[in-house]
Order: structure tokens, then sequence, then C-alpha cells
């Protein structure tokens, strides 16, 4: 495989001195003996133990490159036909090929070869045998001047003359006077712009109609939910206190008489109403608005707390139960006690319309 | 690098598969469709059809973007296709004789048209109606540059001299902005100039031509002129362009 393209790259080679020879006369006269030996050698085992020595081959790559990168830096001063430059480098790298003998280094070679032809062919090209001919930095030399460009002492010392002032008109002024080489028409454009002034697009009103609508929806949203948190607070507060109301009347009304419990809160005609009034009736015993207790025949009693009643009893009296009912005890309840209505009224106004 | 380079390639040739697409819509039309269609359409409707097409390619032409010959079927011919030639020919009349101005079919192979000055500039009279473009500037000093060089130019040199002219093109100009985006993308769209890939180039190399606008639009004499007044030269003295130039100008005209 190396030697392969040790011969592609020596062909390229050959076909590229072919040209360089045109500009700087390059001749390799070591080089046909060198390769001579090195067909011999060039199986792939027939590297000889000196060629293939590492540190060799690094060196000479590390020169090549060296002499690449200082092409590629100098490169506008090798173009100038008053030196010779290029033609060093060249020699230089006759003399770096002597010591090569693997493609790696070979391939390096080509690519400053290649390099070099490219410069010989643009150095030739500057060579206009007929007329003037043309330096772009004379040119841009005389369009600074044109321009207005106003050289500073300290630019004659040559680096790349980047002080001085350039007047703000200065492309201006070019432009003036080169618009006379272009034959452009004249663009025109409307005063109002190219299209009928015209209501917008109803595109544009779509996404207007869809997004006001939204924007409101989000607006509301919260709004809405406040207000059904608060209301149902509200309304909560409302009923425990109704209902607390209530058990206050029927107690003035025959205190001696214990209220049942189950008779208090059953509603015989609406379950879900039986179940609202037990959750409404345990806030007046969370708070100590009322009581329960169990009478003689161990039925559930409930009774409203007098004022300052509570506070010998203290928090020791105090005790937590789970009332559960389900349909079925319900209907049980309301034969058992013999239910006939309701001792909670039914709330005339329901919460969530208040 | 070498991947954007080939998805761009692509780009090219799909884009291309789209122009031929295009085309293959705009079928020349045979001598007897040309006849039909013009006895079923009314005089009227046809001068119609051709006040919309030099408005088109007015408005079209302030970007100086060369205007697809497709885009012209597509968005206003339309039906009046098989007509195209009579409505183009009669098109290109109105802009001759009503704004001075020429239409140019440039590349015959893309089918695209250009708006140039028919008028001629006198040197004392300013044109005073619309104010020097700056990137006027800009384009005379390449397309100068390419010309003298003989027609192609590596980029390296399109920079180096505008860096002499303290346009850097790494750096945002305060009169151009993105110098590299306005001549490596915009004057190519325009087809002042083309930016073409040197083959055989590691590390690639680009270099610039003149662009199809640029053949039609800009007098190589005149241009040759300004550029022996800067050096203060006779334009005979650079023989070779002077005899390229004075053949082009007979030619154009």
């Amino acid at each position: 495989m190396s030697e392969s393209r040790r011969r592609a790259s020596r062909g390229s080679q050959e076909e590229a001195a072919g040209h360089g020879n045109g500009v700087g006369g390059r001749s390799r006269p070591d080089r046909s003996t060198d390769t001579g030996e090195d067909d011999e050698g060039a199986g792939p085992s027939g590297i000889h133990e000196e060629d293939d020595d590492p540190a060799r081959r690094r060196e000479i790559r590390s020169q090549y490159r060296d002499l690449i990168n200082s092409v590629q830096q100098n490169r506008e001063d090798m173009l100038n036909p008053a030196n010779n430059k290029l033609f060093d480098v060249l020699e230089e790298a006759n003399k770096l090929f002597a010591n090569v003998r693997q493609a790696r280094e070979a391939a390096l070679d080509a690519q400053l070869l290649v390099l070099a032809t490219d410069l010989g062919r643009e150095k030739a090209s500057q060579l206009h045998a007929e007329g003037s001919a043309f330096d772009p930095s004379a040119f841009a030399e005389h369009l600074l001047s044109f321009m207005g460009f106003n050289r500073l002492e300290e630019e004659e010392d040559g680096d790349a003359g980047l002080d001085g002032y350039m007047p703000p008109d200065a492309w201006h002024r070019l432009s003036k006077r080169a618009q006379h080489c272009f034959k452009t028409a004249p663009s025109f454009h409307y005063m109002f712009g190219s299209f009928l002034a015209e209501p917008p697009p109803p595109r544009q009103r779509v996404e207007r109609q869809r997004k006001a609508p939204s924007k409101e929806a989000k607006r509301i949203m919260p709004t809405q939910l406040k207000k059904m948190e608060e209301s149902h607070q509200e309304a909560t507060e409302k009923e425990v206190e109704r209902i607390l109301g209530c058990l206050q009347s029927y107690f003035a009304d025959d205190p001696q008489s214990p209220i049942l419990y189950y008779e208090f809160v059953v509603d015989p005609t609406s379950f879900s109403r039986t179940v609202e009034n037990i959750f409404h009736t345990s806030f007046l015993i969370r708070d100590g608005l009322a009581r329960i207790y169990l009478n003689s025949n161990k039925l559930p009693c409930i009774a409203p707390v007098e004022e300052g009643e509570l506070e010998p009893g203290g928090a020791n009296t105090r005790h937590q139960c789970v009332v559960s009912i389900s349909p079925a005890s319900w209907r049980e309840i309301i034969e058992a006690f013999d239910i006939k209505e309701a001792l909670i009224p039914t709330p005339k106004v329901l919460s969530q319309e208040s | 690098m070498s991947q954007n380079k080939r998805v761009a390639s692509q780009n090219r040739k799909s884009q291309a598969m789209l122009d031929e697409d295009d085309e293959g819509s705009f079928t020349q039309p045979s001598a007897s469709q040309v006849q039909r269609a013009r006895e079923n359409f009314t005089p009227v409707q046809v001068d119609r059809k051709v006040a919309e097409v030099v408005q088109f390619i007015l408005i079209k032409d302030q970007k100086k973007i060369p205007i697809r010959r497709a885009d012209i079927v597509k968005h206003v011919i339309k039906e009046y296709r098989s007509l195209y030639h009579d409505i183009i020919k009669r098109a290109d009349r109105t802009f001759e004789q009503v704004f001075g101005l020429k239409l140019v079919e440039i590349g015959s192979k893309n089918h695209i048209y250009i708006l140039t000055n028919k008028l001629e500039q006198s040197r004392e009279e300013p044109i005073s109606m619309c104010p020097a473009n700056p990137k006027t500037g800009l384009l005379f000093v390449i397309l100068g540059v390419i010309f003298m060089k003989g027609g192609s130019v590596k980029e390296t040199l399109v920079w180096n001299t505008l860096k002499k002219l303290r346009v850097d093109f790494g750096e945002k100009h305060e009169e151009f902005g993105d110098v590299k985006k306005i001549i490596t993308d915009e004057f190519v769209r325009q087809k002042y100039l083309e930016y073409v890939r040197i083959p055989h180039t590691e590390p690639l190399e680009y270099e610039f031509r003149w662009g199809q606008r640029a053949e039609s639009e800009v007098s190589k004499l005149k241009m040759l002129q300004f550029i022996a007044e800067l050096h203060d030269q006779e334009p005979q003295s650079w023989t070779q362009q002077y005899r390229e130039a004075t053949s082009a100008e007979n030619s154009q005209r």
C-alpha cells in the first residue's frame, strides 16, 4: 500500500516539477538515484531499518512543515518578481527530499510542491508581456487618495499603513464617480410600499380572535376559582351558624327534654342532606358550641353549650368519634325513630347560587 | 466544514432540479397554440397583462436580484403562457420607450432577466435624483481588480486590497456592516460577482469573477478609463485590458 502511495505522490511531483521548470528551473538530479533505491526496497517488509528510524522521520516531517508554513506566511513576499525566494524554497526541499524514505514524508514533499507550483503560476501570470502590469496595492493607494484619505506621518513606517484618517463620505465619493461605469437601472420605490394599503390581512385577524378569548379565559379562571373557594367556605360557616341557631332555638323551646342526635340531623326526605347535616354539626362539636352525650337509653343526644360552660370541663372531657352512615342505616334510623320531617330545614338558597 | 459544503452543494442541486421543474411547466408553445391564444384573448386583456408584467419586473428589480422567467410566468402571466414571447417583447418595448430601461436576459440557459439603464449618463451632471449607493464603490473596487487581473482573482487578493482601503472582511464595517456577506452573498445573488471554489486546493480557496449582471451592466471601457485616471496614465497603457474593453463596448451596442 505504501508503495502505491509513494508512486502516486512521485507521479504528481514529477508532473508538478515539469511546471516548475518553466519558472524556477527546478531540477533534482539526486532524486532519480534516490527513487531507484526506493524501488528496490519497496516491498512490504523491504524497508531498511535505518529508514524506519521514527526520530529521523519526525525531524524530516517537522522540517517540511516549517518550510510549508514559511511559504504560506510569506506568500505575498514570494510573489514579488524582484526576488528569488521561491527558488530558494525549492532548493531547500530538494535537500530535505534526499533523506525521505517513506510515504508520509513524501506526501509532505508533494504538498509543498503543489504550493510552490501554485506560486510559480501566479508569479508567471504577473509577467504580462504586453502593456504595464496592474498592481493592486498601487491601485488601492490611488483609490485612497481619491477617497480623500488623509495620510498621517506615522503611516510612512511601512506596516500596511493602517493609520490615517478616512473621511466619512469616502465611499460615497468613490461611488458617485464609479456609478458612471454602471448602467444600473434606478430602482423606484412607492412612497407607501408596493402594496395597496388595506385593512390587515385576514390571517392576522384570525390570530387576534384566537388570542383574545384565551386571554380572557386565563384571566377569568383564577378569579372563578377563588370565588368558589370563598363562597364554599362562607357557605359552610353560614350553614354551621344556621344549624347552631336551630339547635339553640329547639333547646330554648324545651331545655328539659334532650334532643336526640339522630332526630336532629336526619332529613327523612334526603340522604345527602342528612350527610351534610352530620358534617356541619360536627363543626359545632369541634368548636365546642355543642356537646353530645348518651342519655339513659344509651342514645346520643345533642345540646348546645352555654357560654362559659366549657371552661371548667377543660380539654380532658373532649373525645373524638366517627359517625358513619349509609343509605341503608339512614332508612333504618328513620324507621326506628319514626322521623317524619327534618328538624333542620333545608336552606332556602343553595350556597353555590349566592 | 466539508459537511456544510456538501449540504450546500446538495441544496444547489435540488435548487437546480426545482428550476428544471419550473421550466418544465413552461414548454415552448406551438405556432397553432400561439395563434389560438391570440384569438382567445382580447387586445385589452393582453395590454393589461403587459402592464402587469412591467410592474412586476419594476418592483422585483428593487432588490437587484435577477428575475426568473419561471416566476414571471407563475405569478403574472399564468394562463396567458402561450403568449409569453409576445408579452415579454411588448414589456421590453415599454421599458425602453417609457422608462429608458432595457430588459436583458442574462445567461440564456437559466432564463433570468435584469433591467439596465439605457440612458447615457453624462459625467458633468450629477445624478442628484438617486444618491450614490456606497456599495457601488465597493463593487467597483472588486470588479476593477478582477478585470485588471485578467478575469479572475483569488479571494485573498480581494480581501488584501480591501484591507488597504480599511475594509476588513472579518470585521464589521461602519458603512457596509458584514462585508463578507455583502460580497460573497448579496453581490453573488445579484449576479454582479461569481464566487467559486478553485479546484484541487487544500485548504479550500475561492476566486472571484465577474457575474452575468456585471457583464451587461458595467462598461469595461469606462471602468478602465476611471482606473487610468486614478493612476494618472492612459487607458491604452494596459494594452490587453484596453483591447478587451473596447471589443466589449462594441459588442454591447
